[in-house]
């Protein structure tokens, strides 16, 4: 090892300049802008595809999007999500989800039971501030689902368009699914 | 099969040999070659395909190319021929099949989501299974669905016209109620004539349904496959013991679905001689007593407030306290038990030694006392065996067979269906005799309809003519001529003209009858209530034993006499021992080696031979306080018995009445103490059905509320009175009958019984014929016109179906009276129209229903139903020999008002 | 009374050479059992060590491991080769997409399916965000368990803004479930792209960064030059894989070897030490990011503009959504592959992906239908723990948590 470069590193040693050059890059930092924000104050800009708690969405005319298939059901890779489906009472052989919970305490948010929807009935929101007291308060009943589906309809709608699930057009909005219709009522629903 | 069994019992079809895939295979001349080819294990798919019936080859879905054909030919219609080349596969075949099921595709609606078959579905899955997409010009029918019927819906947007609804209805339940028709420019699958379908509902063609055009009202819409928890279990409503699967979804039962379905389409017809694995409309639909709201859910102790809920422990240990009581302060002879036959082998198991040991007493009985006791003593008397001869595969193959008073297709619907494939598929002679139009009846080459209680004197006019034309085993002259000499003078006695009279059927057909039942190779007797459950049946039965065996029918492989059990698991009441005369086996109680051996398993004595009293002794015991406490597990001798029979005061007057059952019976409201019990549903062990296969039951359920199973309860009881019964498990329990009875669990393969009359022939054979046969009139209360019947529907299974609402909304309690058209037209009573009934007994006012299978002369009412109380104008006549209480019908009068 | 007699023997044992000793106490030296965990800091999760101490060197050390046990193999085996997906994000919970990545790999590998084109760029470009996030995270973590603070909050910087990217792409930061059997579940925004563009030119000189505070310290080269060394043979041996062979001179690379993905279609160097020593493992983890910028470069540039990113597989891939609404056959389909899942044909397969912490392999056994028969998986925290006890022997204790810091193991992963 020649001279100048012995003195080097026993000048690097004794003056610690790796330090030095540490601390430059450290000392640099305190101009920036700070990287952090006041959560409660402040608040991120969630994106679109946001997989948050799920929401029930109904039609355009108020009648629940939700045929009962539990597909959701089976699809769930956490068994969250219970529903008990019948006929509905008040439109003969139509059937509807007469109860619907998700335990959203076993939910892991993975976004398949809004995938598996034959209807989508089911879409994710930007809500993420649900924290209780109360562990029971978390299993969502059908009312919750149906409103958190209302308060944040454009969420869920930007949702579908985002994972796929729903073009942003009326074309795809059209409901194209039929239920059959009791026997006295002999002409063809007009699709 | 799928085709009509080319190998029949009489001829054998040519062996024929052909090439599939590069494969030789060997055949029967004349099957499908669809058979043929899933008989090597190849799957080719087939919608329309199911092989309890003929092939219908409208889905074309199973096409093969045979060699020398351009196109593919539909292998299920075509008949498997001496050196066919055929080829299964092939990207060409599996096109071909693609486009197959694009046709059913491209007009079927997009609702799998609300239909109750999604994930159930053979067009799903050959859709899936052809990679089917994209289909171009798919159009829906928007055809309305048909939800007339009680019980099925049809929704015709789904149909694939496959046929297989219309094609089991018609070949395996041979009721033909449904039909294609051409409706809306679509075929359509509807009940005959277009109305709202009403039949047996046997759910068959829901079974089969491949898709979802036909579903369940009961469970419309509830579920999805995939959400239930299938169970296989024994069905308990009657003696045929049909396998099936209860399907639950956490703690209510959703469905009942059999094991033929169209996802069990493979087989070979011919082995549905021994049951098509289907179900009837109890089994299918009659669920929901198993979750119903009146189960009873915790023990009841009746204190001045009446029946208290009571926490298990205090309700076992005052019961037991009570039942020591009586038992040391009467003796045990003051204590009696009454169980139903719906109970598992082991829980009666468990009762008779509860009761035998325990308790110390005989005086033990079961529901088999209500008729198919008589069945048995007869058998066990004169032939030394203890249940029905044949087995089903043996009706099926009969040439002639003699159904005496079975209503057989209303009790046991599904073993009924063997009788009805000997008479449709094998053209076997069927001799019907019956009071009423029976469906078998309506089948038959020889239906004989009688007077009312007049189908045993039918039977000793057989005999006659059989003795008459002679007709006789040729065999017998040399074998037993002492007991054909005995016979013949019994039978001088009797002319044919009287019974022709006495029963209202001519001499010629009698004389008929008789040549078709003694000429046949293989000729089966079928005995039913009509014959056991009425006066004198226990000497009917022994009548018909000397029909088979002056016939030379006893002995013959394919011959027999058999009966169907009414209600589920009468022949393992019997076997188990549950009746003052059995032990478990059954071995009489009255041999003191068989006592002795039990009693030394046991550690206990058991009451002396002579100690013992039968369901009948025993309510009248306890009408004179001889009795003192009662243990009735899941009977309701109340609600069964006419009120002349006393059972009120009977049970008034008792100190200690314990009720087991699963609801609130009219018995149980009497009781000092109810106790819940399980369903079984709920149940883990065995039972035994009529052809004496033990078959397997098990729990689908948690036991609802706090109920328990019934040998819990005892064991429990039996613990509370300081005699611990050593079970902790049914294994346990099952591990001593297996010891004691060896070869008892067979897998439901019974061993054959094999009759041998010689003792019974030989020993005093001639004073029992001699008084059987002697001149006795009929029974019949003066100056009344009409025979009243208490009759079984097919909808229903003692008191147990009406908890089942299933079965109460296909056929509700109407209230009236059947009568046949004529007679209704005679008496000048409009529909809905109302009569005063008048017996012995007492009168009724009640409404009248026309009913076509009623004949003029006589009248019915279901015997399930207690609103208005019918069974009231009955009196009881109890058997001299067997102590079986006959009500089951009477003579009245019937005036309009 | 007597026992104590003994002690006091043993206690105040008199040397005959000095008996000035005699009322003196002499030390006496015995092992020292630590139990290091399950909750301690730095054992990164729920890791229990029990260490056998001779002073403060260790003699022994027993890996005790399960405390995160969750049973996710035999979960497997009761669900749809979908449904896994997102459990699999739970294994290395800090690393989820190239969990999904190897996962998909292993089933596509089974269900023999060829994913398109534009899909093996999107997922190549993914995982090696994923790879730089992972070392970002262990950089950090490794650095904070050495005892220098300040850089972790640098790659947590920027580790934030690669997640948030996730959030964007997929809906969820850490739990991505953005792979599927097939392909991918979405394709990229244009914002997206733009976003990666930028953080190409952005991140370099962070590297230079994190190295100013590192590569020259002191302390950081006292930690771990020549600390847990192992040879080549011995790494091999005990089947190390990823940084943790390659420190020790290994050439070896799944992504080299069995060029998956887009891989082949890139250049990029496989950084390879020397020593196998703790800070050539850090060595190959900052050169491995500068690779993978390079290798998303070359992706956003050779990626095809346009293309589907699912493959096309009506029995093995879910139908576009928007045919469901309309057509009978994907309806079928959608409710049959949630339902019951695709029929896997019968047999069993490995496929091994060179996850940022080494070989990740899922092992697949099927007998037909619409579930795995088992599902093995090979995670490279456990194999990398069964080393453990070989490397830190001799050590210091306060090396301890460098060694395992150097595996990067994380315990979702190695309990499962």
């Amino acid at each position: 090892m020649d001279t100048p470069a012995q003195t080097k590193r026993f000048l690097d040693a004794v003056l610690f300049r790796e330090i030095w050059k540490a601390m430059k890059v450290t000392f640099k930092h305190m101009l920036h802008r700070p990287m952090t924000f006041q959560y409660p104050r402040e608040k991120r800009t969630i994106p679109d595809a946001h997989r948050g708690a799920l929401g029930l969405l109904r039609y355009d005319n108020g009648q629940e999007r939700c045929v009962g298939c539990d597909l959701c059901e089976v699809a769930c890779p956490s068994r969250c999500i219970k529903v008990i489906s019948e006929e509905d009472k008040s439109l003969p052989l139509q059937r509807y989800a007469s109860e619907f919970y998700i335990d959203i305490t076993k939910c892991v948010f993975c976004g398949y039971c809004v995938e598996a929807c034959p209807v989508n009935a089911l879409a994710m929101t930007k809500m993420y501030e649900y924290s209780t007291h109360d562990k029971r308060t978390l299993l969502f009943d059908k009312e919750r689902l149906y409103d958190i589906g209302e308060q944040h309809l454009e969420d869920a709608k930007k949702y579908l368009y985002a994972h796929n699930q729903e073009d942003d057009d009326e074309e795809s909005r059209a409901y194209r699914y039929h239920f059959p219709q009791p026997i006295g009522k002999t002409e063809a629903p007009d699709s | 099969m799928a085709l009509k069994p080319v190998t029949t019992p009489d001829t054998e079809a040519a062996t024929i040999s052909l090439s599939i895939d590069g494969e030789t295979v060997t055949a029967k001349e004349g099957v499908s070659l669809y058979d043929v080819i899933s008989s090597m294990g190849k799957i080719v798919p087939a919608m329309c395909y199911h092989y309890t019936f003929d092939p219908f080859g409208s889905c074309g879905m199973c096409l093969v190319l045979q060699e020398g054909k351009k196109s593919p030919v539909r292998s299920c219609t075509a008949k498997a021929t001496e050196g066919m080349v055929i080829r299964t596969d092939g990207d060409d075949l599996f096109a071909a099949r693609k486009k197959a099921v694009e046709k059913h595709l491209s007009v079927h609606p997009l609702d799998c989501p609300v239909c109750d078959a999604d994930g159930h579905c053979e067009l799903q899955d050959m859709a899936f299974e052809h990679q089917v997409t994209d289909l171009a010009n798919a159009k829906q029918k928007h055809i309305p669905e048909d939800t007339r019927s009680l019980v099925l819906d049809f929704n015709m947007n789904r149909c694939i016209a496959c046929g297989e609804c219309i094609n089991i209805c018609k070949d395996v339940q041979r009721i033909d109620a449904l039909q294609f028709m051409k409706k809306g420019g679509f075929t359509q699958v509807v009940a005959k004539g277009d109305h709202a379908l009403d039949c047996e509902f046997c759910g068959d063609c829901l079974a089969v349904c491949p898709v979802g055009a036909i579903t369940n009202k009961f469970s419309k819409y509830v579920y999805k496959p995939w959400q239930l928890r299938k169970t296989t279990t024994t069905c308990n409503y009657c003696g045929d013991g049909c396998q099936m699967y209860v399907e639950t979804k956490d703690t209510e039962v959703v469905r009942v679905t059999s094991p033929l379905s169209w996802k069990n389409k493979w087989g070979d017809r011919v082995d549905t001689i021994n049951g098509h694995s289907g179900l009837c409309v109890r089994g299918r639909f009659g669920f929901q007593f198993i979750d119903s709201k009146d189960r009873l859910k915790e023990p009841l102790i009746r204190k001045e407030t009446g029946l208290v809920p009571t926490p298990w422990i205090e309700a076992l240990d005052t019961t037991a306290e009570r039942l020591a009581h009586v038992k040391s302060r009467y003796g045990s002879e003051a204590i009696a038990g009454l169980m139903t036959a719906r109970c598992t082998n082991e829980e009666l198991y468990v009762f008779q030694r509860f009761m035998r040991t325990v308790l110390g007493t005989n005086n033990l009985d079961s529901s088999a006392r209500y008729g198919h006791m008589n069945f048995v003593r007869a058998v066990h008397h004169a032939l030394g065996i203890n249940r029905m001869m044949n087995t089903s595969a043996d009706i099926t193959k009969a040439k002639a067979i003699l159904v005496v008073g079975a209503n057989v297709t209303e009790t046991n619907p599904v073993a009924s269906l063997r009788v009805k494939a000997a008479i449709g598929t094998y053209k076997a002679s069927a001799i019907v005799v019956d009071s009423m139009q029976t469906n078998l009846a309506k089948l038959a080459s020889h239906p004989a309809m009688v007077k009312p209680g007049t189908e045993g004197t039918f039977v000793k006019g057989l005999v006659k003519s059989v003795l008459e034309q002679d007709l006789i085993d040729p065999d017998l002259a040399s074998q037993d001529p002492q007991a054909l000499a005995a016979l013949k003078a019994a039978a001088h006695t009797i002319s044919l003209e009287t019974v022709a009279e006495e029963t209202g059927v001519p001499v010629e057909m009698i004389q008929e009858a008789a040549r078709v039942f003694a000429e046949a190779p293989r000729s089966v007797i079928v005995c039913g209530e009509g014959i056991l459950r009425q006066h004198d049946g226990y000497d009917h039965t022994l009548s018909l034993i000397d029909l088979a065996w002056v016939t030379g029918k006893l002995n013959k492989p394919g011959c027999g006499i058999n009966t169907f059990a009414e209600e589920g698991n009468e022949q393992g009441a019997v076997d188990m021992g549950v009746a003052p005369e059995f032990l478990p086996g059954p071995e009489a109680y009255e041999q003191a080696t068989a006592r002795q051996k039990f009693s030394e398993a046991w550690g206990s004595t058991l009451p002396d031979a002579q100690a013992g009293k039968s369901l009948v002794e025993i309510l009248e015991d306890c009408r004179t306080g001889k009795i003192k406490a009662l243990y009735v597990v899941g009977e309701n001798p109340l609600a069964t018995l006419p009120k002349s029979f006393g059972v009120e005061e009977a049970l008034s007057q008792l100190e200690l009445l314990i009720c087991q059952d699963p609801f609130m019976t009219e018995t149980a409201q009497h009781a000092h103490v109810v106790f819940p019990a399980c369903t079984f549903a709920e149940k883990d062990g065995t039972v035994t059905n009529q052809e004496g296969m033990v078959q397997f039951v098990r729990p689908a359920l948690d036991p609802l509320g706090e109920s328990a199973l019934d040998w819990h309860i005892m064991v429990g009881l039996a613990n509370g009175m300081g005699h611990a019964l050593p079970y902790e498990t049914t294994q346990d329990i099952q591990a001593e009958i297996r010891r004691l009875l060896p070869g008892y669990y067979n897998l439901g393969q019974p061993r054959p019984v094999a009759p041998d009359p010689t003792a019974y022939l030989r020993n005093g054979y001639a004073e029992s014929v001699d008084a059987r046969y002697g001149v006795r009139g009929r029974t019949q209360e003066s100056g009344r016109p009409y025979g009243l019947k208490l009759i079984q529907l097919i909808y229903h299974s003692g008191k147990l179906s009406t908890k089942a609402s299933g079965l109460m909304d296909i056929s509700p309690n109407t209230g009236a009276l059947r009568m046949s058209l004529e007679e209704c037209e005679r008496l000048g009573i409009a529909e809905g129209g109302r009569v005063r009934v008048t017996s012995d007994q007492g009168s009724l006012e009640l409404g009248v229903q026309a009913d076509v299978n009623m004949l003029p002369g006589t009248c019915a009412f279901p015997e399930h139903f207690n609103d208005p109380p019918v069974k009231d104008l009955v009196r009881v006549v109890v058997d001299p020999v067997t102590r079986v209480p006959y009500f089951k019908s009477t003579q009245v009068t019937i005036e309009k008002l | 009374m007597a026992h104590l007699e003994d002690q006091r023997e043993t206690i105040y044992k008199v040397d005959p050479a000095h008996p000035e000793t005699r009322d003196l106490p002499i030390l006496r030296t015995e092992e020292l059992l630590l139990n290091m965990g399950p909750q301690h800091p730095a054992t990164h999760g729920v890791l229990k060590v029990i260490l056998d101490l001779e002073g403060e060197r260790i003699t022994k050390s027993t890996v005790v491991m399960g405390f995160l046990h969750r049973g996710v193999e035999k979960l497997a085996e009761h669900g749809t080769y979908h449904q896994f997906i997102p459990h699999t994000d739970r294994l290395d919970y800090v690393c989820a997409m190239y969990n999904n990545f190897a996962y998909c790999r292993a089933v596509e590998k089974l269900m023999n399916v060829t994913v398109p084109e534009r899909a093996e760029y999107l997922r190549t470009i993914v995982a090696e965000i994923q790879r730089i996030i992972g070392h970002l995270f262990w950089l950090g973590t490794q650095a904070l368990d050495i005892g220098a603070m300040t850089v972790f909050f640098y790659t947590f910087r920027d580790r934030e803004i690669l997640l948030d990217w996730f959030d964007e792409l997929c809906g969820a930061r850490l739990t991505t479930s953005w792979y599927r059997i097939g392909g991918v579940e979405r394709d990229l925004t244009a914002s997206l792209e733009t976003k990666i563009r930028d953080f190409l030119a952005y991140f370099p000189p962070k590297i230079d960064e994190y190295v100013v505070f590192l590569e020259k310290n002191r302390i950081w080269l006292a930690r771990t030059v020549g600390v847990a060394v192992i040879s080549a043979e011995d790494a091999l041996g005990y089947g190390l894989s990823g940084p943790t062979l390659r420190g020790s001179g290994v050439d070896y690379d799944l992504r080299k070897y069995e060029s998956y993905g887009a891989y082949p279609k890139c250049e990029f160097s496989v950084p390879v030490g020397k020593n196998g020593d703790t800070y050539d493992r850090y060595w190959i983890r900052i050169e491995e990011m500068r690779e993978s910028i390079k290798i998303i470069r070359q992706c956003m540039d050779q990626m095809p503009k346009e293309g589907p990113v699912m493959a096309d597989v009506p029995s093995v891939t879910l139908p576009p959504k928007n045919r469901v609404f309309t057509n009978l056959e994907s309806m079928i389909q959608q409710f049959k592959l949630f339902s019951q899942g695709f029929d896997a044909p019968p047999g069993e397969i490995y496929c091994g992906t060179e996850a940022h912490k080494g070989e990740l392999g899922f092992y697949i056994v099927s007998t037909g239908g619409g579930n795995p028969y088992r599902l093995k998986i090979r995670s490279p925290s456990f194999i990398h723990m069964g080393a453990f006890d070989f490397m830190a022997k001799g050590y210091m204790i306060a090396d301890a948590v460098t060694i395992f810091g150097s595996y990067d193991i994380v315990m979702g992963e190695c309990d499962r």
